[in-house]
């Protein structure tokens, strides 16, 4: 990663923390509004948007009990067995570092479908990004903005994506899962 | 594509601004935005020092160029 370590900042430190726990115990993503930031988009999201795979209660409570003993606390119930039933019934879960919620804010959910598999097993890290953190393929934030998403911020952020990897990216992938989006989201 | 998570977290956080002082949240926020702000700063750092950035660099500049 081209940073050093005086470079990190409150919101790196807390993603980062986060990723590494996470890791440990399942595959994540980092998708949506902080990889546009961290490919330097300058707007603000109000948290950071994770998919993990689907864990079994027992794997996930070894995860959540981690992430809690290291300080992260998870809004939505202090007991665990709620937070897993939140997950399991495809909603997201939000941890904060803080006893009085202020943020930054970790989103997470489980994967809900073939495209969010997928997103997982073409994960990438991104080095210009300085992150140590994995995110959705640039394919995938593209396709995503522009098919399902839509909103004038996610068509700038797909359009500034699409310039920084003009050589890389790869349009047959993007048509691909643009054509997964509107099967398995936009047809349901 | 929010989830009712989402939603509760909005009410959440307005709530806690109108029942906390400024000083207790403004600071913390506004630590927050900055560093989305050193993010994005950071990327262009990191670009200015390979070949490969500065080539893409360079295309980002002429595009906003193109949008003025």
């Amino acid at each position: 990663m081209i940073r050093g370590i005086e470079d990190r900042n409150i919101l790196d430190k807390f993603a980062e923390n986060f990723c590494e726990i996470v890791e440990k115990h399942v595959k994540y993503i980092v998708v949506s509004g902080f990889v546009a930031i961290s490919h330097g988009r300058s707007r603000a999201t109000e948290d950071i948007d994770m998919i993990i795979e689907r864990m079994s209660f027992n794997d996930f409570e070894k995860m959540h009990n981690e992430l809690t003993r290291k300080g992260f606390i998870c809004m939505q119930s202090s007991k665990i067995e709620d937070v897993y039933d939140y997950l399991d019934k495809g909603d997201s879960i939000r941890y904060v570092e803080r006893e009085d919620m202020l943020p930054p804010e970790m989103e997470v959910k489980f994967v809900k479908d073939e495209i969010d598999k997928l997103q997982i097993k073409e994960r990438k890290k991104f080095i210009f990004t300085g992150l140590d953190i994995w995110f959705s393929s640039i394919e995938m934030n593209v396709a995503f903005k522009e098919e399902l998403l839509k909103s004038d911020k996610d068509m700038e952020d797909a359009k500034h994506l699409r310039i920084i990897y003009k050589e890389e990216i790869s349009e047959k992938q993007i048509e691909h899962i643009k054509r997964m989006i509107i099967e398995l989201r936009l047809k349901k | 594509m929010r989830d009712k998570t989402h939603l509760e977290q909005i009410e959440r956080w307005a709530n806690f601004v109108k029942n906390n002082p400024r000083e207790k949240w403004k600071p913390r926020l506004n630590e927050i935005i900055n560093a989305q702000y050193e993010i994005a700063r950071r990327f262009y750092n990191n670009l200015e020092k390979t070949e490969k950035g500065r080539i893409i660099l360079k295309r980002l500049m002429a595009e906003r160029l193109n949008k003025k």
